[in-house]
């Protein structure tokens, strides 16, 4: 309350009205050119808005003085909000409070009118509380605009008794209404950010009430003045910074008001083209001075924003939590996750992910002091991204933390915000806060990508696309893509080619395997054409369907692509991603899946496609050109593009001199699974025999695919986990398997004499899960096969099970697809009879056998 | 004036676009619409489960245009949206009354 104001307690002058007016008015006018030049200038931040709030001050008190003819109650009048804080914005409001000594009556009401009624002459908006002094006794808790707007009171004109006596009220009921304006102002942030969908990176953004705007500012030096000490230690926002950035917010504010002559506060495209003119962006074209304009305001919204974080925090009553260790130099503190030893930190930059693996696993944040550890060691220290995950250990714990879960943006929103992320993934540097200008984008491109993982997390309760989500092998890649989905918009050329190519880079670096390679390039790649062809192509067509489908390998590749998309249109707005557009993503996602996994048994391959030419272009010497197309005779197209070159030409080496009831495989360990190939003569029951005896030795099948070409020849690839550990515990394993799979598929064993000796033991693990087996026969999508799928509880054993029904009933398996989706068994069996499709009884008669097995081993 | 509203295929949009723009019909109203018509939708099975797709995803397009015009905006859109398969849409007409540009507060002629 520094301004004081002294007048006649007993009664003002009389004045010519329409002379107060013209000279209010002249006076009015030039404070108003002084604030439009200095804004022309670049100026107009806290000085020139100070000299225009003073102004409007001069003003009020004239009129103060005027009015005062009314009454002889002593009075206040305050200036509160932005007017009272001097940040008085061309065409902002004024808001005034008026306060009486007594009880209003007829003569304080005709000194409002003649107050008011000539400030609304002059085109001020005014806003008004009129309020007796005892009012403040108990202060009106259910507004709190009005709490808030008190707090930036300023006495204009007043009794000086009075404004003593609103002072000392003031002080003394402090401790009892601060609490309460500092919930009011928390609440009322938190409403105020969501309108902006939590995020600052708004590419058109509001410099008054966006995330890290002008507000912000405010709300931060407010809550430091509410909130006090409650939390020694914590640290505040620098004041230099939050006041550079209040100043650079302000001229662009101040600007916006003379470009558009009204009280608005987004700064739009066309008006972000007009700042940089004026805050004197000087060199490249129009779209490079506009980036750096947008650049540099997103550098002090974020510098806000985390300030007002740290005061928000901190000035809220601490939650019960206790302190503790929880891991190697990591604590669980109030504020969230932090290092124990600060130094020991410091020196190990490998090791700082794990403040964020711990932060997702509690879902809590990592804590600002770590952050602000790691951001000042980054400044202090050139760090190469290798750096921080430095072995194999590391590189395995970076793809370990990329799993979709909640939690999981939040966290690398820090760990950009701190420098860690664009340390760690360089190429994610080059679109920090870039602008990417059309109809469509809300957002930068950096913060469009850690939305597009926010809705990766969002999926995994999503109905429809959760399930999808979880079943994916390697969710990681997803998110990986997610991240680098858009890192070629930073250069020329088109960004989906331009970004695989970076993406290279880090592919590199992480040593991700070769199939991850081609998952993340082909995501990267591809990521806006199922969109385009969901969105704008006839998906009803079977043809658009058909060269859909054809740009897969798998269906995880389909599945990744799916969520992918489903990811980034969500995040390119809040309203871009309408049940409408999920609908036809649905669509196109289900017909290409069951074009996939249903119909691929009709596309064989032809001797003259590329794909051909390129595996006889490498054979090795050993496989001549007529032994490798006798090979592939027959053979749906899909095996050209689930198996590698090389894996191929294993197949028609262990082809070689089979005969009947042989079995030529071979066992390997591959990574966390093992991979058995079994290359043998088509004979009814050897499918459900090889799986049986995957069965008998404990074995869980992962995924597998069994082909048969036109020849006989029958090729069975099963991943499975060794969940008992069979072969680590046995020496002897590899060899007494060998053994067996000879003797069943050579006929000396059955193996359901076999698997009987087992009951009670390794087939007696169930899955906890009990949901309704569905048994689907399709005859449409095949014109060769009649396709049973097979949904159900996995179980061990349930594939030989299901594989002997169909064999007892005289119906041959051609080929099938395995797939196991957590507790789920996902199956899909091409069969015929007699090499045709089967019969409606048939079908009828297997659904009832395979129902009443799968009842009885439920 | 005339309303015309067509419903059609999502894809046929940019088709109808430039086939209005070739009569200088410029301004259109776009929303994404579900529904159904004599096409009452159709069962597609998902693993083996079926599931029902009653309302199909169409958009709608609105065109306010001249009396004089309105016969050759219909052929136009049935032109651009037609595939002769069920589910190509349906074109409806409606009088308007009048119309004002918001911007200069103009009445539409």
């Amino acid at each position: 309350m520094a301004s004081w104001v002294a007048m006649s307690p007993v009664k003002g002058r009389d004045v010519d009205q329409a002379e107060l007016r013209v000279r209010l008015s002249a006076s009015l006018d030039e404070a108003r050119t002084q604030l439009i030049d200095a804004t022309e200038r670049g100026e107009g931040g806290r000085a020139a808005l100070a000299r225009h709030a003073e102004c409007i001050d001069s003003i009020v008190r004239e009129l103060v003085e005027t009015a005062r003819v009314h009454t002889h109650a002593p009075l206040a009048v305050c200036a509160v909000g932005g007017y009272g804080r001097k940040s008085q914005f061309l065409h902002s409001d004024i808001d005034l409070l008026l306060v009486f000594g007594g009880p209003i009556g007829r003569p304080e009401e005709r000194f409002v009118k003649a107050l008011l009624h000539p400030l609304w002459d002059l085109r001020f908006q005014v806003g008004h509380h009129v309020r007796e002094l005892g009012d403040f006794d108990r202060l009106d808790t259910t507004n709190p605009e009005y709490l808030l707007a008190l707090m930036d009171l300023r006495v204009l004109a007043g009794n000086r008794e009075l404004t003593d006596k609103l002072a000392a009220v003031m002080k003394s009921s402090a401790p009892v209404w601060r609490p309460q304006i500092l919930d009011a102002l928390v609440t009322l942030t938190d409403q105020r950010h969501s309108e902006f969908h939590d995020t600052l990176y708004q590419l058109e953004p509001d410099v008054k009430d966006g995330p890290g705007a002008l507000r912000d500012v405010w709300a931060t030096r407010m809550m430091l003045r509410l909130g006090g000490d409650r939390r020694r230690g914590t640290r505040g926002p620098s004041p230099d910074r939050l006041s550079d950035a209040e100043e650079f917010l302000m001229r662009i504010r101040s600007g916006l008001h003379v470009d558009t002559g009204r009280n608005v506060n987004v700064l739009s495209y066309e008006l972000q083209e007009k700042a940089v003119d004026r805050l004197r962006y000087v060199g490249g074209d129009m779209r490079r001075r506009v980036e750096a304009l947008m650049t540099d305001y997103f550098r002090d919204a974020r510098s806000v924003t985390r300030g007002l974080g740290r005061v928000r925090r901190a000035a809220l009553p601490p939650a019960p939590t206790p302190i503790r260790l929880i891991g190697e130099n990591l604590m669980w503190v109030v504020e969230g996750i932090t290092f124990a030893d600060a130094a020991v930190a410091a020196s190990a930059p490998a090791e700082w992910l794990r403040a964020f693996e711990a932060a997702v696993s509690r879902n809590m944040p990592v804590a600002d002091d770590a952050l602000a550890l790691m951001e000042r060691e980054q400044q202090r220290h050139v760090y190469t991204p290798e750096m921080f995950y430095p072995t194999p250990e590391h590189q395995r714990r970076v793809l370990q933390f990329m799993r979709p879960r909640p939690g999981l943006s939040a966290r690398l929103s820090e760990m950009r915000d701190c420098g860690l992320l664009g340390a760690m993934f360089p190429e994610l540097n080059e679109i920090a806060c870039r602008v990417t200008r059309d109809f469509y984008h809300k957002y930068t491109v950096d913060e469009h990508t850690l939305l597009t993982v926010r809705n990766a997390e969002r999926l995994l309760t999503n109905p429809r696309f959760g399930p999808i989500l979880r079943e994916v092998h390697a969710p990681e890649l997803l998110v990986l893509s997610l991240l680098y989905h858009d890192v070629g918009k930073a250069r020329e050329g088109d960004h989906s080619i331009v970004g695989a190519e970076m993406a290279a880079a880090m592919i590199s670096r992480l040593g991700l395997d070769h199939e991850a390679s081609q998952t993340i390039d082909f995501l990267i790649r591809n990521h806006l054409k199922m969109s385009r062809i969901a969105f704008r192509r006839d998906t009803e067509e079977p043809e658009v369907v058909r060269q859909f489908a054809s740009m897969f390998g798998t269906e995880e590749q389909l599945k990744m692509l799916v969520l992918l998309t489903l990811c980034d249109v969500g995040a390119v707005s809040p309203e871009t991603l309408t049940p409408w557009k999920e609908e036809l993503l649905w669509r196109l996602y289900v017909d290409a899946y069951n074009h996939m996994t249903l119909g691929y048994g009709d596309d064989v391959i032809d001797r003259d496609q590329a794909l051909v030419a390129a595996l006889q272009a490498n054979r090795p010497s050993d496989i001549s050109e007529a032994e490798m197309a006798a090979f592939l005779e027959g053979l749906p197209r899909r095996y050209l593009i689930l198996f590698t070159h090389d894996a191929i030409y294993r197949h028609v080496r262990l082809s070689r001199d089979i005969r009947p009831n042989e079995a030529h495989f071979f066992l390997e360990k591959k990574a966390e699974a093992w991979e058995l190939t079994v290359v043998s003569l088509d004979k009814p029951f050897l499918f459900s025999n090889i799986c049986g005896v995957l069965a008998y030795f404990g074995m869980d099948i992962l995924r597998g695919h069994a082909l048969t070409s036109p020849a006989g020849l029958a090729l069975d690839v099963f991943q499975f986990a060794d969940s008992d550990a069979f072969f680590e515990r046995n020496s002897q394993g590899p060899k007494e398997f060998d053994r067996r799979l000879r003797e069943v598929v050579g006929g000396e064993t059955d193996v359901t004499t076999l698997l009987k000796s087992k009951e009670g033991s390794v087939l007696a693990r169930r899955s906890l899960v009990r949901r309704t087996p569905v048994v689907h026969f399709d005859a449409g999508h095949s014109q060769r096969y009649t396709v049973l799928e097979l949904v159900a509880d996995d179980a061990p054993g349930l594939l030989h099970r299901v594989s002997r029904v169909i064999s007892d009933s005289g119906i041959d398996v051609d080929l099938v697809l395995i797939s196991t989706e957590g507790q789920k068994a996902i199956d899909v069996f091409h069969i015929t009879r007699g090499g045709a499709k089967l019969s409606e009884d048939d079908e009828a008669s297997l659904k009832a056998d395979l129902e009443r097995m799968l009842k009885e081993t439920a | 004036m005339k309303l015309i509203k067509a419903i059609v295929r999502p894809n046929m949009v940019d088709n109808i676009k430039e086939a209005l723009g070739k009569l200088n019909i410029a301004g259109m109203t776009v929303t994404e619409v579900r529904g159904h018509g004599r096409q009452k939708g159709h069962t597609a099975v998902y693993r083996g489960r079926e599931y029902e797709v009653s309302l199909l995803p169409k958009m709608e397009i609105e065109v306010v245009v001249p009396d004089s015009a309105v016969d050759e905006a219909i052929k136009a859109i049935i032109g651009a949206a037609r595939t002769g398969e069920i589910g190509d849409g349906r074109v409806f007409v409606m009088p308007v009354e009048q119309g004002y540009n918001i911007r200069t507060g103009e009445k539409d002629v």
